[in-house]
């Protein structure tokens, strides 16, 4: 017992989950042209939530990592037996951490950074509802509750993208009339995940009238690695939760709404969206998919690495077909979820872990990488990297982060990127027993392909973009460097960007335990 | 006593006839005070009846039957009715003449609908059925200048009638099979006489579902609905599109697990597909469209598929209790976040009156509560976390796949997909407001004030839409009470 124990009994996660909404609500409150207020307490909200989340991350029992703790049980949907049960482990918390540092940082770049059409109040409480959104995702240990926090982040996305979005006009395929990037993207992204996440309930219900109608994951996670789902309706159950989460990942081929919602986005948008929101399907993975259906997610494996193989290599070569920055990016993330989900899919701990860490080091690099991009497309005025090239000479600050970033986000040891890629193909050199090895020694081969294209593609980006002489055109133009706003946001995210290629322990201290009970109970390796 | 509710209605609406004699025209609008003071009381004996609830209370010989279910559903007519009162005042004071008659007309439909709730043999619930329509015609010709009202109330009169005679000659073919008029004797001598799948069973049983068809909107009685909602007034269309349907179902659901519940597989599978269909028809056919009531129109048109669905597999796998839940919950939920979607309509048509919902380009910047509501109610109605919808779909699914039977779960399948294509036409017209640029300046100030019996009406379906999506308990447990003590 210690003087931080009232947070124990779920208080301080659900104070983690609903403080950011609640603040939302006040803000609604406030007039809109009180905007330093709105976003000072927005950023109040988000820090208290951030040291809440700290303090708990204190509280966790590390030596107990693979038991869920600090959580509470309370009837919430007593008709259908669905719970307020919440809850974290060395699985979630990581992963909780990262989303309340970076809706941190993503408030602090907003503060001097709004696209038009400006209205921060707008902005900041659709930021607070998404962070509900994403913390309530990671903590909630029942099914229902699991989708409402799961879907509660598009409405949010949906406008963000909508109303802040890139608006020149494109054509699309298909449509009649020319259609503005944001509104096309807005609406990709909300079908594509809505159409995942539909089926995925019709799963969620599968299992609750197969499992003795419970919701309650641990319950169902106890239920199914004793055998209780097998057969047809497994291999159904599994499909959808397979499409729902898939698509959130997004797994190649579900991917094609990212690309277009990456690039129109906001650039706190594409921040949360690459940071967080990608998490919640791989984490839906790792948390629901596999430990509820072990058997399926034998069955299925092979499939995953495959698509995982393909994501990468498909990733990989869009992005070098790419002119432009945030595109790139974009199509970069592909990739390295392919990475994630290659990891995954071999079943094993190392592969898991592997996972793991990817998502975090993903979101911390990505999540930087737009914050780049999304500064220079600002400053400049253009993403096109054939009319970019010597950023380091015009803003340095900029551009040496941008190098930086790059360099992460390639895989080189000593930081975070290097390690959820390397593991993986670790565990994809030597999956779970059983599995097909040539499949995954194929991904394998696939995915290490991959990290010399990766490689490529970014090394040419910053060639591109970077080095060289500047362009005519950008000589006679003021461009401002990044102001103190920008690298108060950034230097965090770099900082942990070292810590954790030096101290990958941070993350597997985690991690690990939990892990390794989750594979030795669902498939016994 | 336990008629309480109906009889401050009666009292209302002879209240209401005679100030209407007596007012002078400048007074008028003290009519439109009594309703709703009127509805509000009436909806007080209801919650003391359920607070007290022990039993059913069966009067007039089976006849009538006061239970959860009936209590339930006479509160939402109660609070459906007085939400439509606050949408109208603003238009039939604009109006200037009628103003008696408008409060009247709507009284006797509510009236209508108390009685179908409670109703068991055959007359009550066909004089239920016919006093809750039959007002509506009037009403939806209530713009006598406009041609569309004309020709909307017109198909609405034609195909009312029709339905009506449909619904009577199923009524009288089951009269002449049993000689009962009570829906329990029916059942009975149905089931003793081995007659419950007997051919003129099914036969009334088609009939009847398709009188009640055009009452709640499926395909392929749809066909009157979006002219109708199109030429009526907005408020009235409100009315039509949650209280006449809700009617339509309650009697529905009443025959359905009261006479039907052993009509063999055949009827359920009817259902089954026509549910499926209804709910393409009705989003396909919305996707098309720019006028916003059209829209909702053939929202409704779906909505109705949706609400259907639980009842039809009910009727193949026997559990009622699961279907009429699930129905019942959806019922409620949609019916405040659907009248919330009309008042979004009319605040914006008051802003800028245009048949074309892109002519509402940024309005939102004009009018941010507005925007709000908009946001709240029509992705309610996609069914978006955490608004009220999420969870009437869910209940809906839930009650679908329940017993894992192969038509419960394409049906479960048509009805995710037809929620992702809701999502799109459901998401335009916040996108229009929110995202597009205006077509032309707005005006002054004025033109976006919204008038306090709308803001009413606003709030109060915000909330419950809310409500229901984060605490969908309460209205669950509504849903679960219906189900529970209809069975018994």
């Amino acid at each position: 017992m210690n003087s931080l124990s009232f947070l124990n009994n779920g208080l301080g996660l659900s104070i983690v989950v609903f403080f950011p909404l609640i603040t939302a609500i006040i803000i609604f409150l406030i007039p809109k042209k009180q905007e330093l207020l709105i976003k000072l307490v927005t950023l109040g909200s988000a820090l208290f939530t951030f040291v809440v989340s700290l303090l708990v991350a204190i509280q966790f029992n590390f030596n107990d990592a693979s038991t869920l703790q600090l959580g509470m049980k309370v009837s919430w949907i007593s008709s259908i037996n669905s719970n307020y049960e919440i809850g974290i482990d060395g699985i979630s918390l990581p992963l909780l951490l990262l989303s309340t540092f970076i809706s941190v940082l993503a408030i602090i770049y907003s503060f001097e950074h709004l696209p038009e059409p400006k209205n921060a109040k707008g902005m900041m409480s659709l930021i607070l509802i998404l962070e509900t959104g994403m913390n309530g995702t990671f903590v909630a240990l029942d099914l229902i509750l699991f989708f409402v926090f799961f879907e509660l982040v598009l409405l949010p996305m949906y406008f963000m993208i909508g109303i802040w979005g890139d608006k020149t006009i494109r054509s699309v395929a298909g449509l009649k009339n020319d259609i503005e990037t944001r509104l096309y993207a807005s609406i990709k992204f909300f079908v594509f995940t809505l159409f995942g996440s539909a089926f995925m309930l019709l799963g969620f219900l599968g299992l609750y009238f197969r499992g003795n109608r419970t919701f309650s994951i641990p319950e169902l996670i106890e239920l199914g690695t004793n055998g209780a789902f097998s057969g047809t309706f497994a291999t159904l159950v599994f499909a959808v939760l397979f499409l729902g989460f898939a698509v959130k990942v997004p797994m190649w081929p579900l991917h094609t709404w990212l690309p277009d919602a990456h690039t129109a986005a906001p650039t706190v948008g594409s921040v949360l969206l690459a940071a967080i929101l990608l998490k919640l399907g791989s984490y839906g993975f790792v948390r629901i998919a596999l430990p509820i259906l072990p058997d399926q997610a034998v069955t299925w494996a092979p499939a995953i690495a495959i698509l995982s193989a393909i994501g990468i290599i498909y990733g990989s070569l869009a992005c070098l077909a790419q002119t432009d920055l945030k595109r790139l990016i974009a199509f970069s993330s592909v990739g390295h979820m392919g990475f994630v989900m290659l990891g995954i899919s071999s079943l094993t701990s190392i592969g898991i872990n592997a996972a793991m860490i990817g998502m975090v080091a993903h979101g911390i690099i990505t999540g930087l990488l737009f914050f780049v991009s999304g500064s220079m497309a600002h400053t400049y005025h253009t993403r096109d990297m054939g009319r970019l090239g010597g950023n380091m000479k015009l803003l340095p600050k900029t551009g040496a982060i941008l190098a930086f970033t790059a360099m992460a986000s390639l895989g080189l040891p000593g930081l975070a990127g290097f390690w959820g890629e390397f593991m993986a193909l670790l565990g994809a050199y030597n999956p779970l027993p059983g599995l097909n090895v040539m499949i995954f020694r194929s991904s394998m081969v696939a995915g290490a392909v991959g990290t010399v294209l990766t490689a490529g593609y970014l090394l040419w980006m910053l060639q591109r973009v970077n080095l060289g002489e500047p362009k005519d055109e950008w000589l006679d133009q003021e461009l401002h460097d990044a102001d103190n706003y920008e690298l108060v946001a950034w230097i965090p995210l770099v900082i942990l960007t070292v810590l954790i290629g030096v101290f990958p322990k941070l993350i597997f201290g985690a991690t690990n335990d939990a892990v390794i009970a989750l594979v030795s109970k669902a498939f016994g390796g | 006593m336990a008629i309480s509710s109906e009889l401050i209605v009666v009292l209302t609406i002879i209240g209401a006839i005679i100030l209407d004699i007596l007012l002078p025209r400048r007074l008028k609008f003290i009519i439109a005070l009594v309703s709703i003071l009127g509805s509000l009381t009436a909806f007080l004996p209801i919650i003391f009846q359920f607070a007290n609830y022990s039993s059913p209370e069966i009067m007039f010989e089976g006849s009538y039957v006061i239970d959860k279910f009936s209590l339930i559903l006479k509160g939402l007519f109660i609070l459906v009715t007085y939400l439509t009162f606050l949408l109208s005042v603003n238009f039939v004071e604009s109006d200037e003449y009628y103003q008696g008659e408008y409060y009247f007309l709507l009284l006797c439909s509510l009236l209508g609908a108390l009685v179908v709730t409670s109703s068991r043999d055959l007359l009550t619930m066909f004089i239920g059925i016919e006093l809750a329509s039959t007002p509506m015609f009037l009403l939806s010709g209530w713009k006598k200048g406009d041609q569309k009202s004309n020709e909307g109330s017109i198909k609405f009169f034609l195909l009312g009638v029709l339905s009506a005679s449909l619904i009577l000659y199923g009524f009288s073919l089951l009269y002449g099979v049993t000689g009962k008029l009570v829906f329990s004797e029916i059942a009975n001598i149905l089931i003793q006489q081995d007659l419950a799948q007997s051919p003129l069973a099914l036969l009334s049983a088609i009939l009847i579902l398709a009188g009640i068809g055009f009452k709640i909107s499926i395909v392929p009685f749809h066909s009157w609905a979006p002219d109708t909602y199109e030429g009526a007034p907005l408020p009235v269309t409100a009315y039509l599109s949650v209280s006449s349907k809700a009617t339509g179902f309650v009697a529905l659901i009443i025959l359905l697990s009261k006479i039907f519940f052993d009509s063999g597989q055949g009827l359920g599978i009817v259902l089954v597909f026509i549910s499926g269909i209804t709910m393409f028809v009705g989003n396909l056919s919305a996707l098309q469209q720019t006028n916003p009531v059209r829209l909702l129109a053939y929202s409704s048109i779906a909505q109705a598929g949706f609400i259907l669905s639980p009842i039809a597999v009910a009727n193949i796998t026997g559990n009622f209790e699961d279907g009429v839940y699930a129905s019942v919950t959806y019922l409620i939920i949609y019916a405040f976040m659907n009248i919330g979607a009309f008042l979004v309509i009319n605040i914006l048509q008051r802003s800028i009156d245009s048949e074309d919902m892109y002519d509402w380009g940024g309005l939102a910047k004009e009018m941010p509560l507005a925007g709000i509501f908009a946001v709240i109610f029509f992705f309610s109605l996609a069914g978006i976390p955490p608004l009220g919808g999420w969870f009437a779909k869910f209940v809906v699914f839930r009650s679908l796949l329940s017993t894992g039977e192969i038509f419960g779960l394409s049906l479960a399948i048509v009805g995710a997909v037809n929620a992702v294509i809701g999502l799109v036409y459901y998401s335009r017209i916040s996108k229009i407001i929110w995202m597009d640029s205006p077509k032309e300046e707005i005006q002054s100030d004025e033109e976006s004030f919204i008038p306090s019996p709308l803001k009413v009406v606003g709030f109060v379906s915000l909330v419950l839409t809310i409500v229901s999506g984060i605490f969908p308990g309460i209205f669950s447990n509504l849903g679960e009470a219906s189900s529970i003590f209809f069975n018994s």
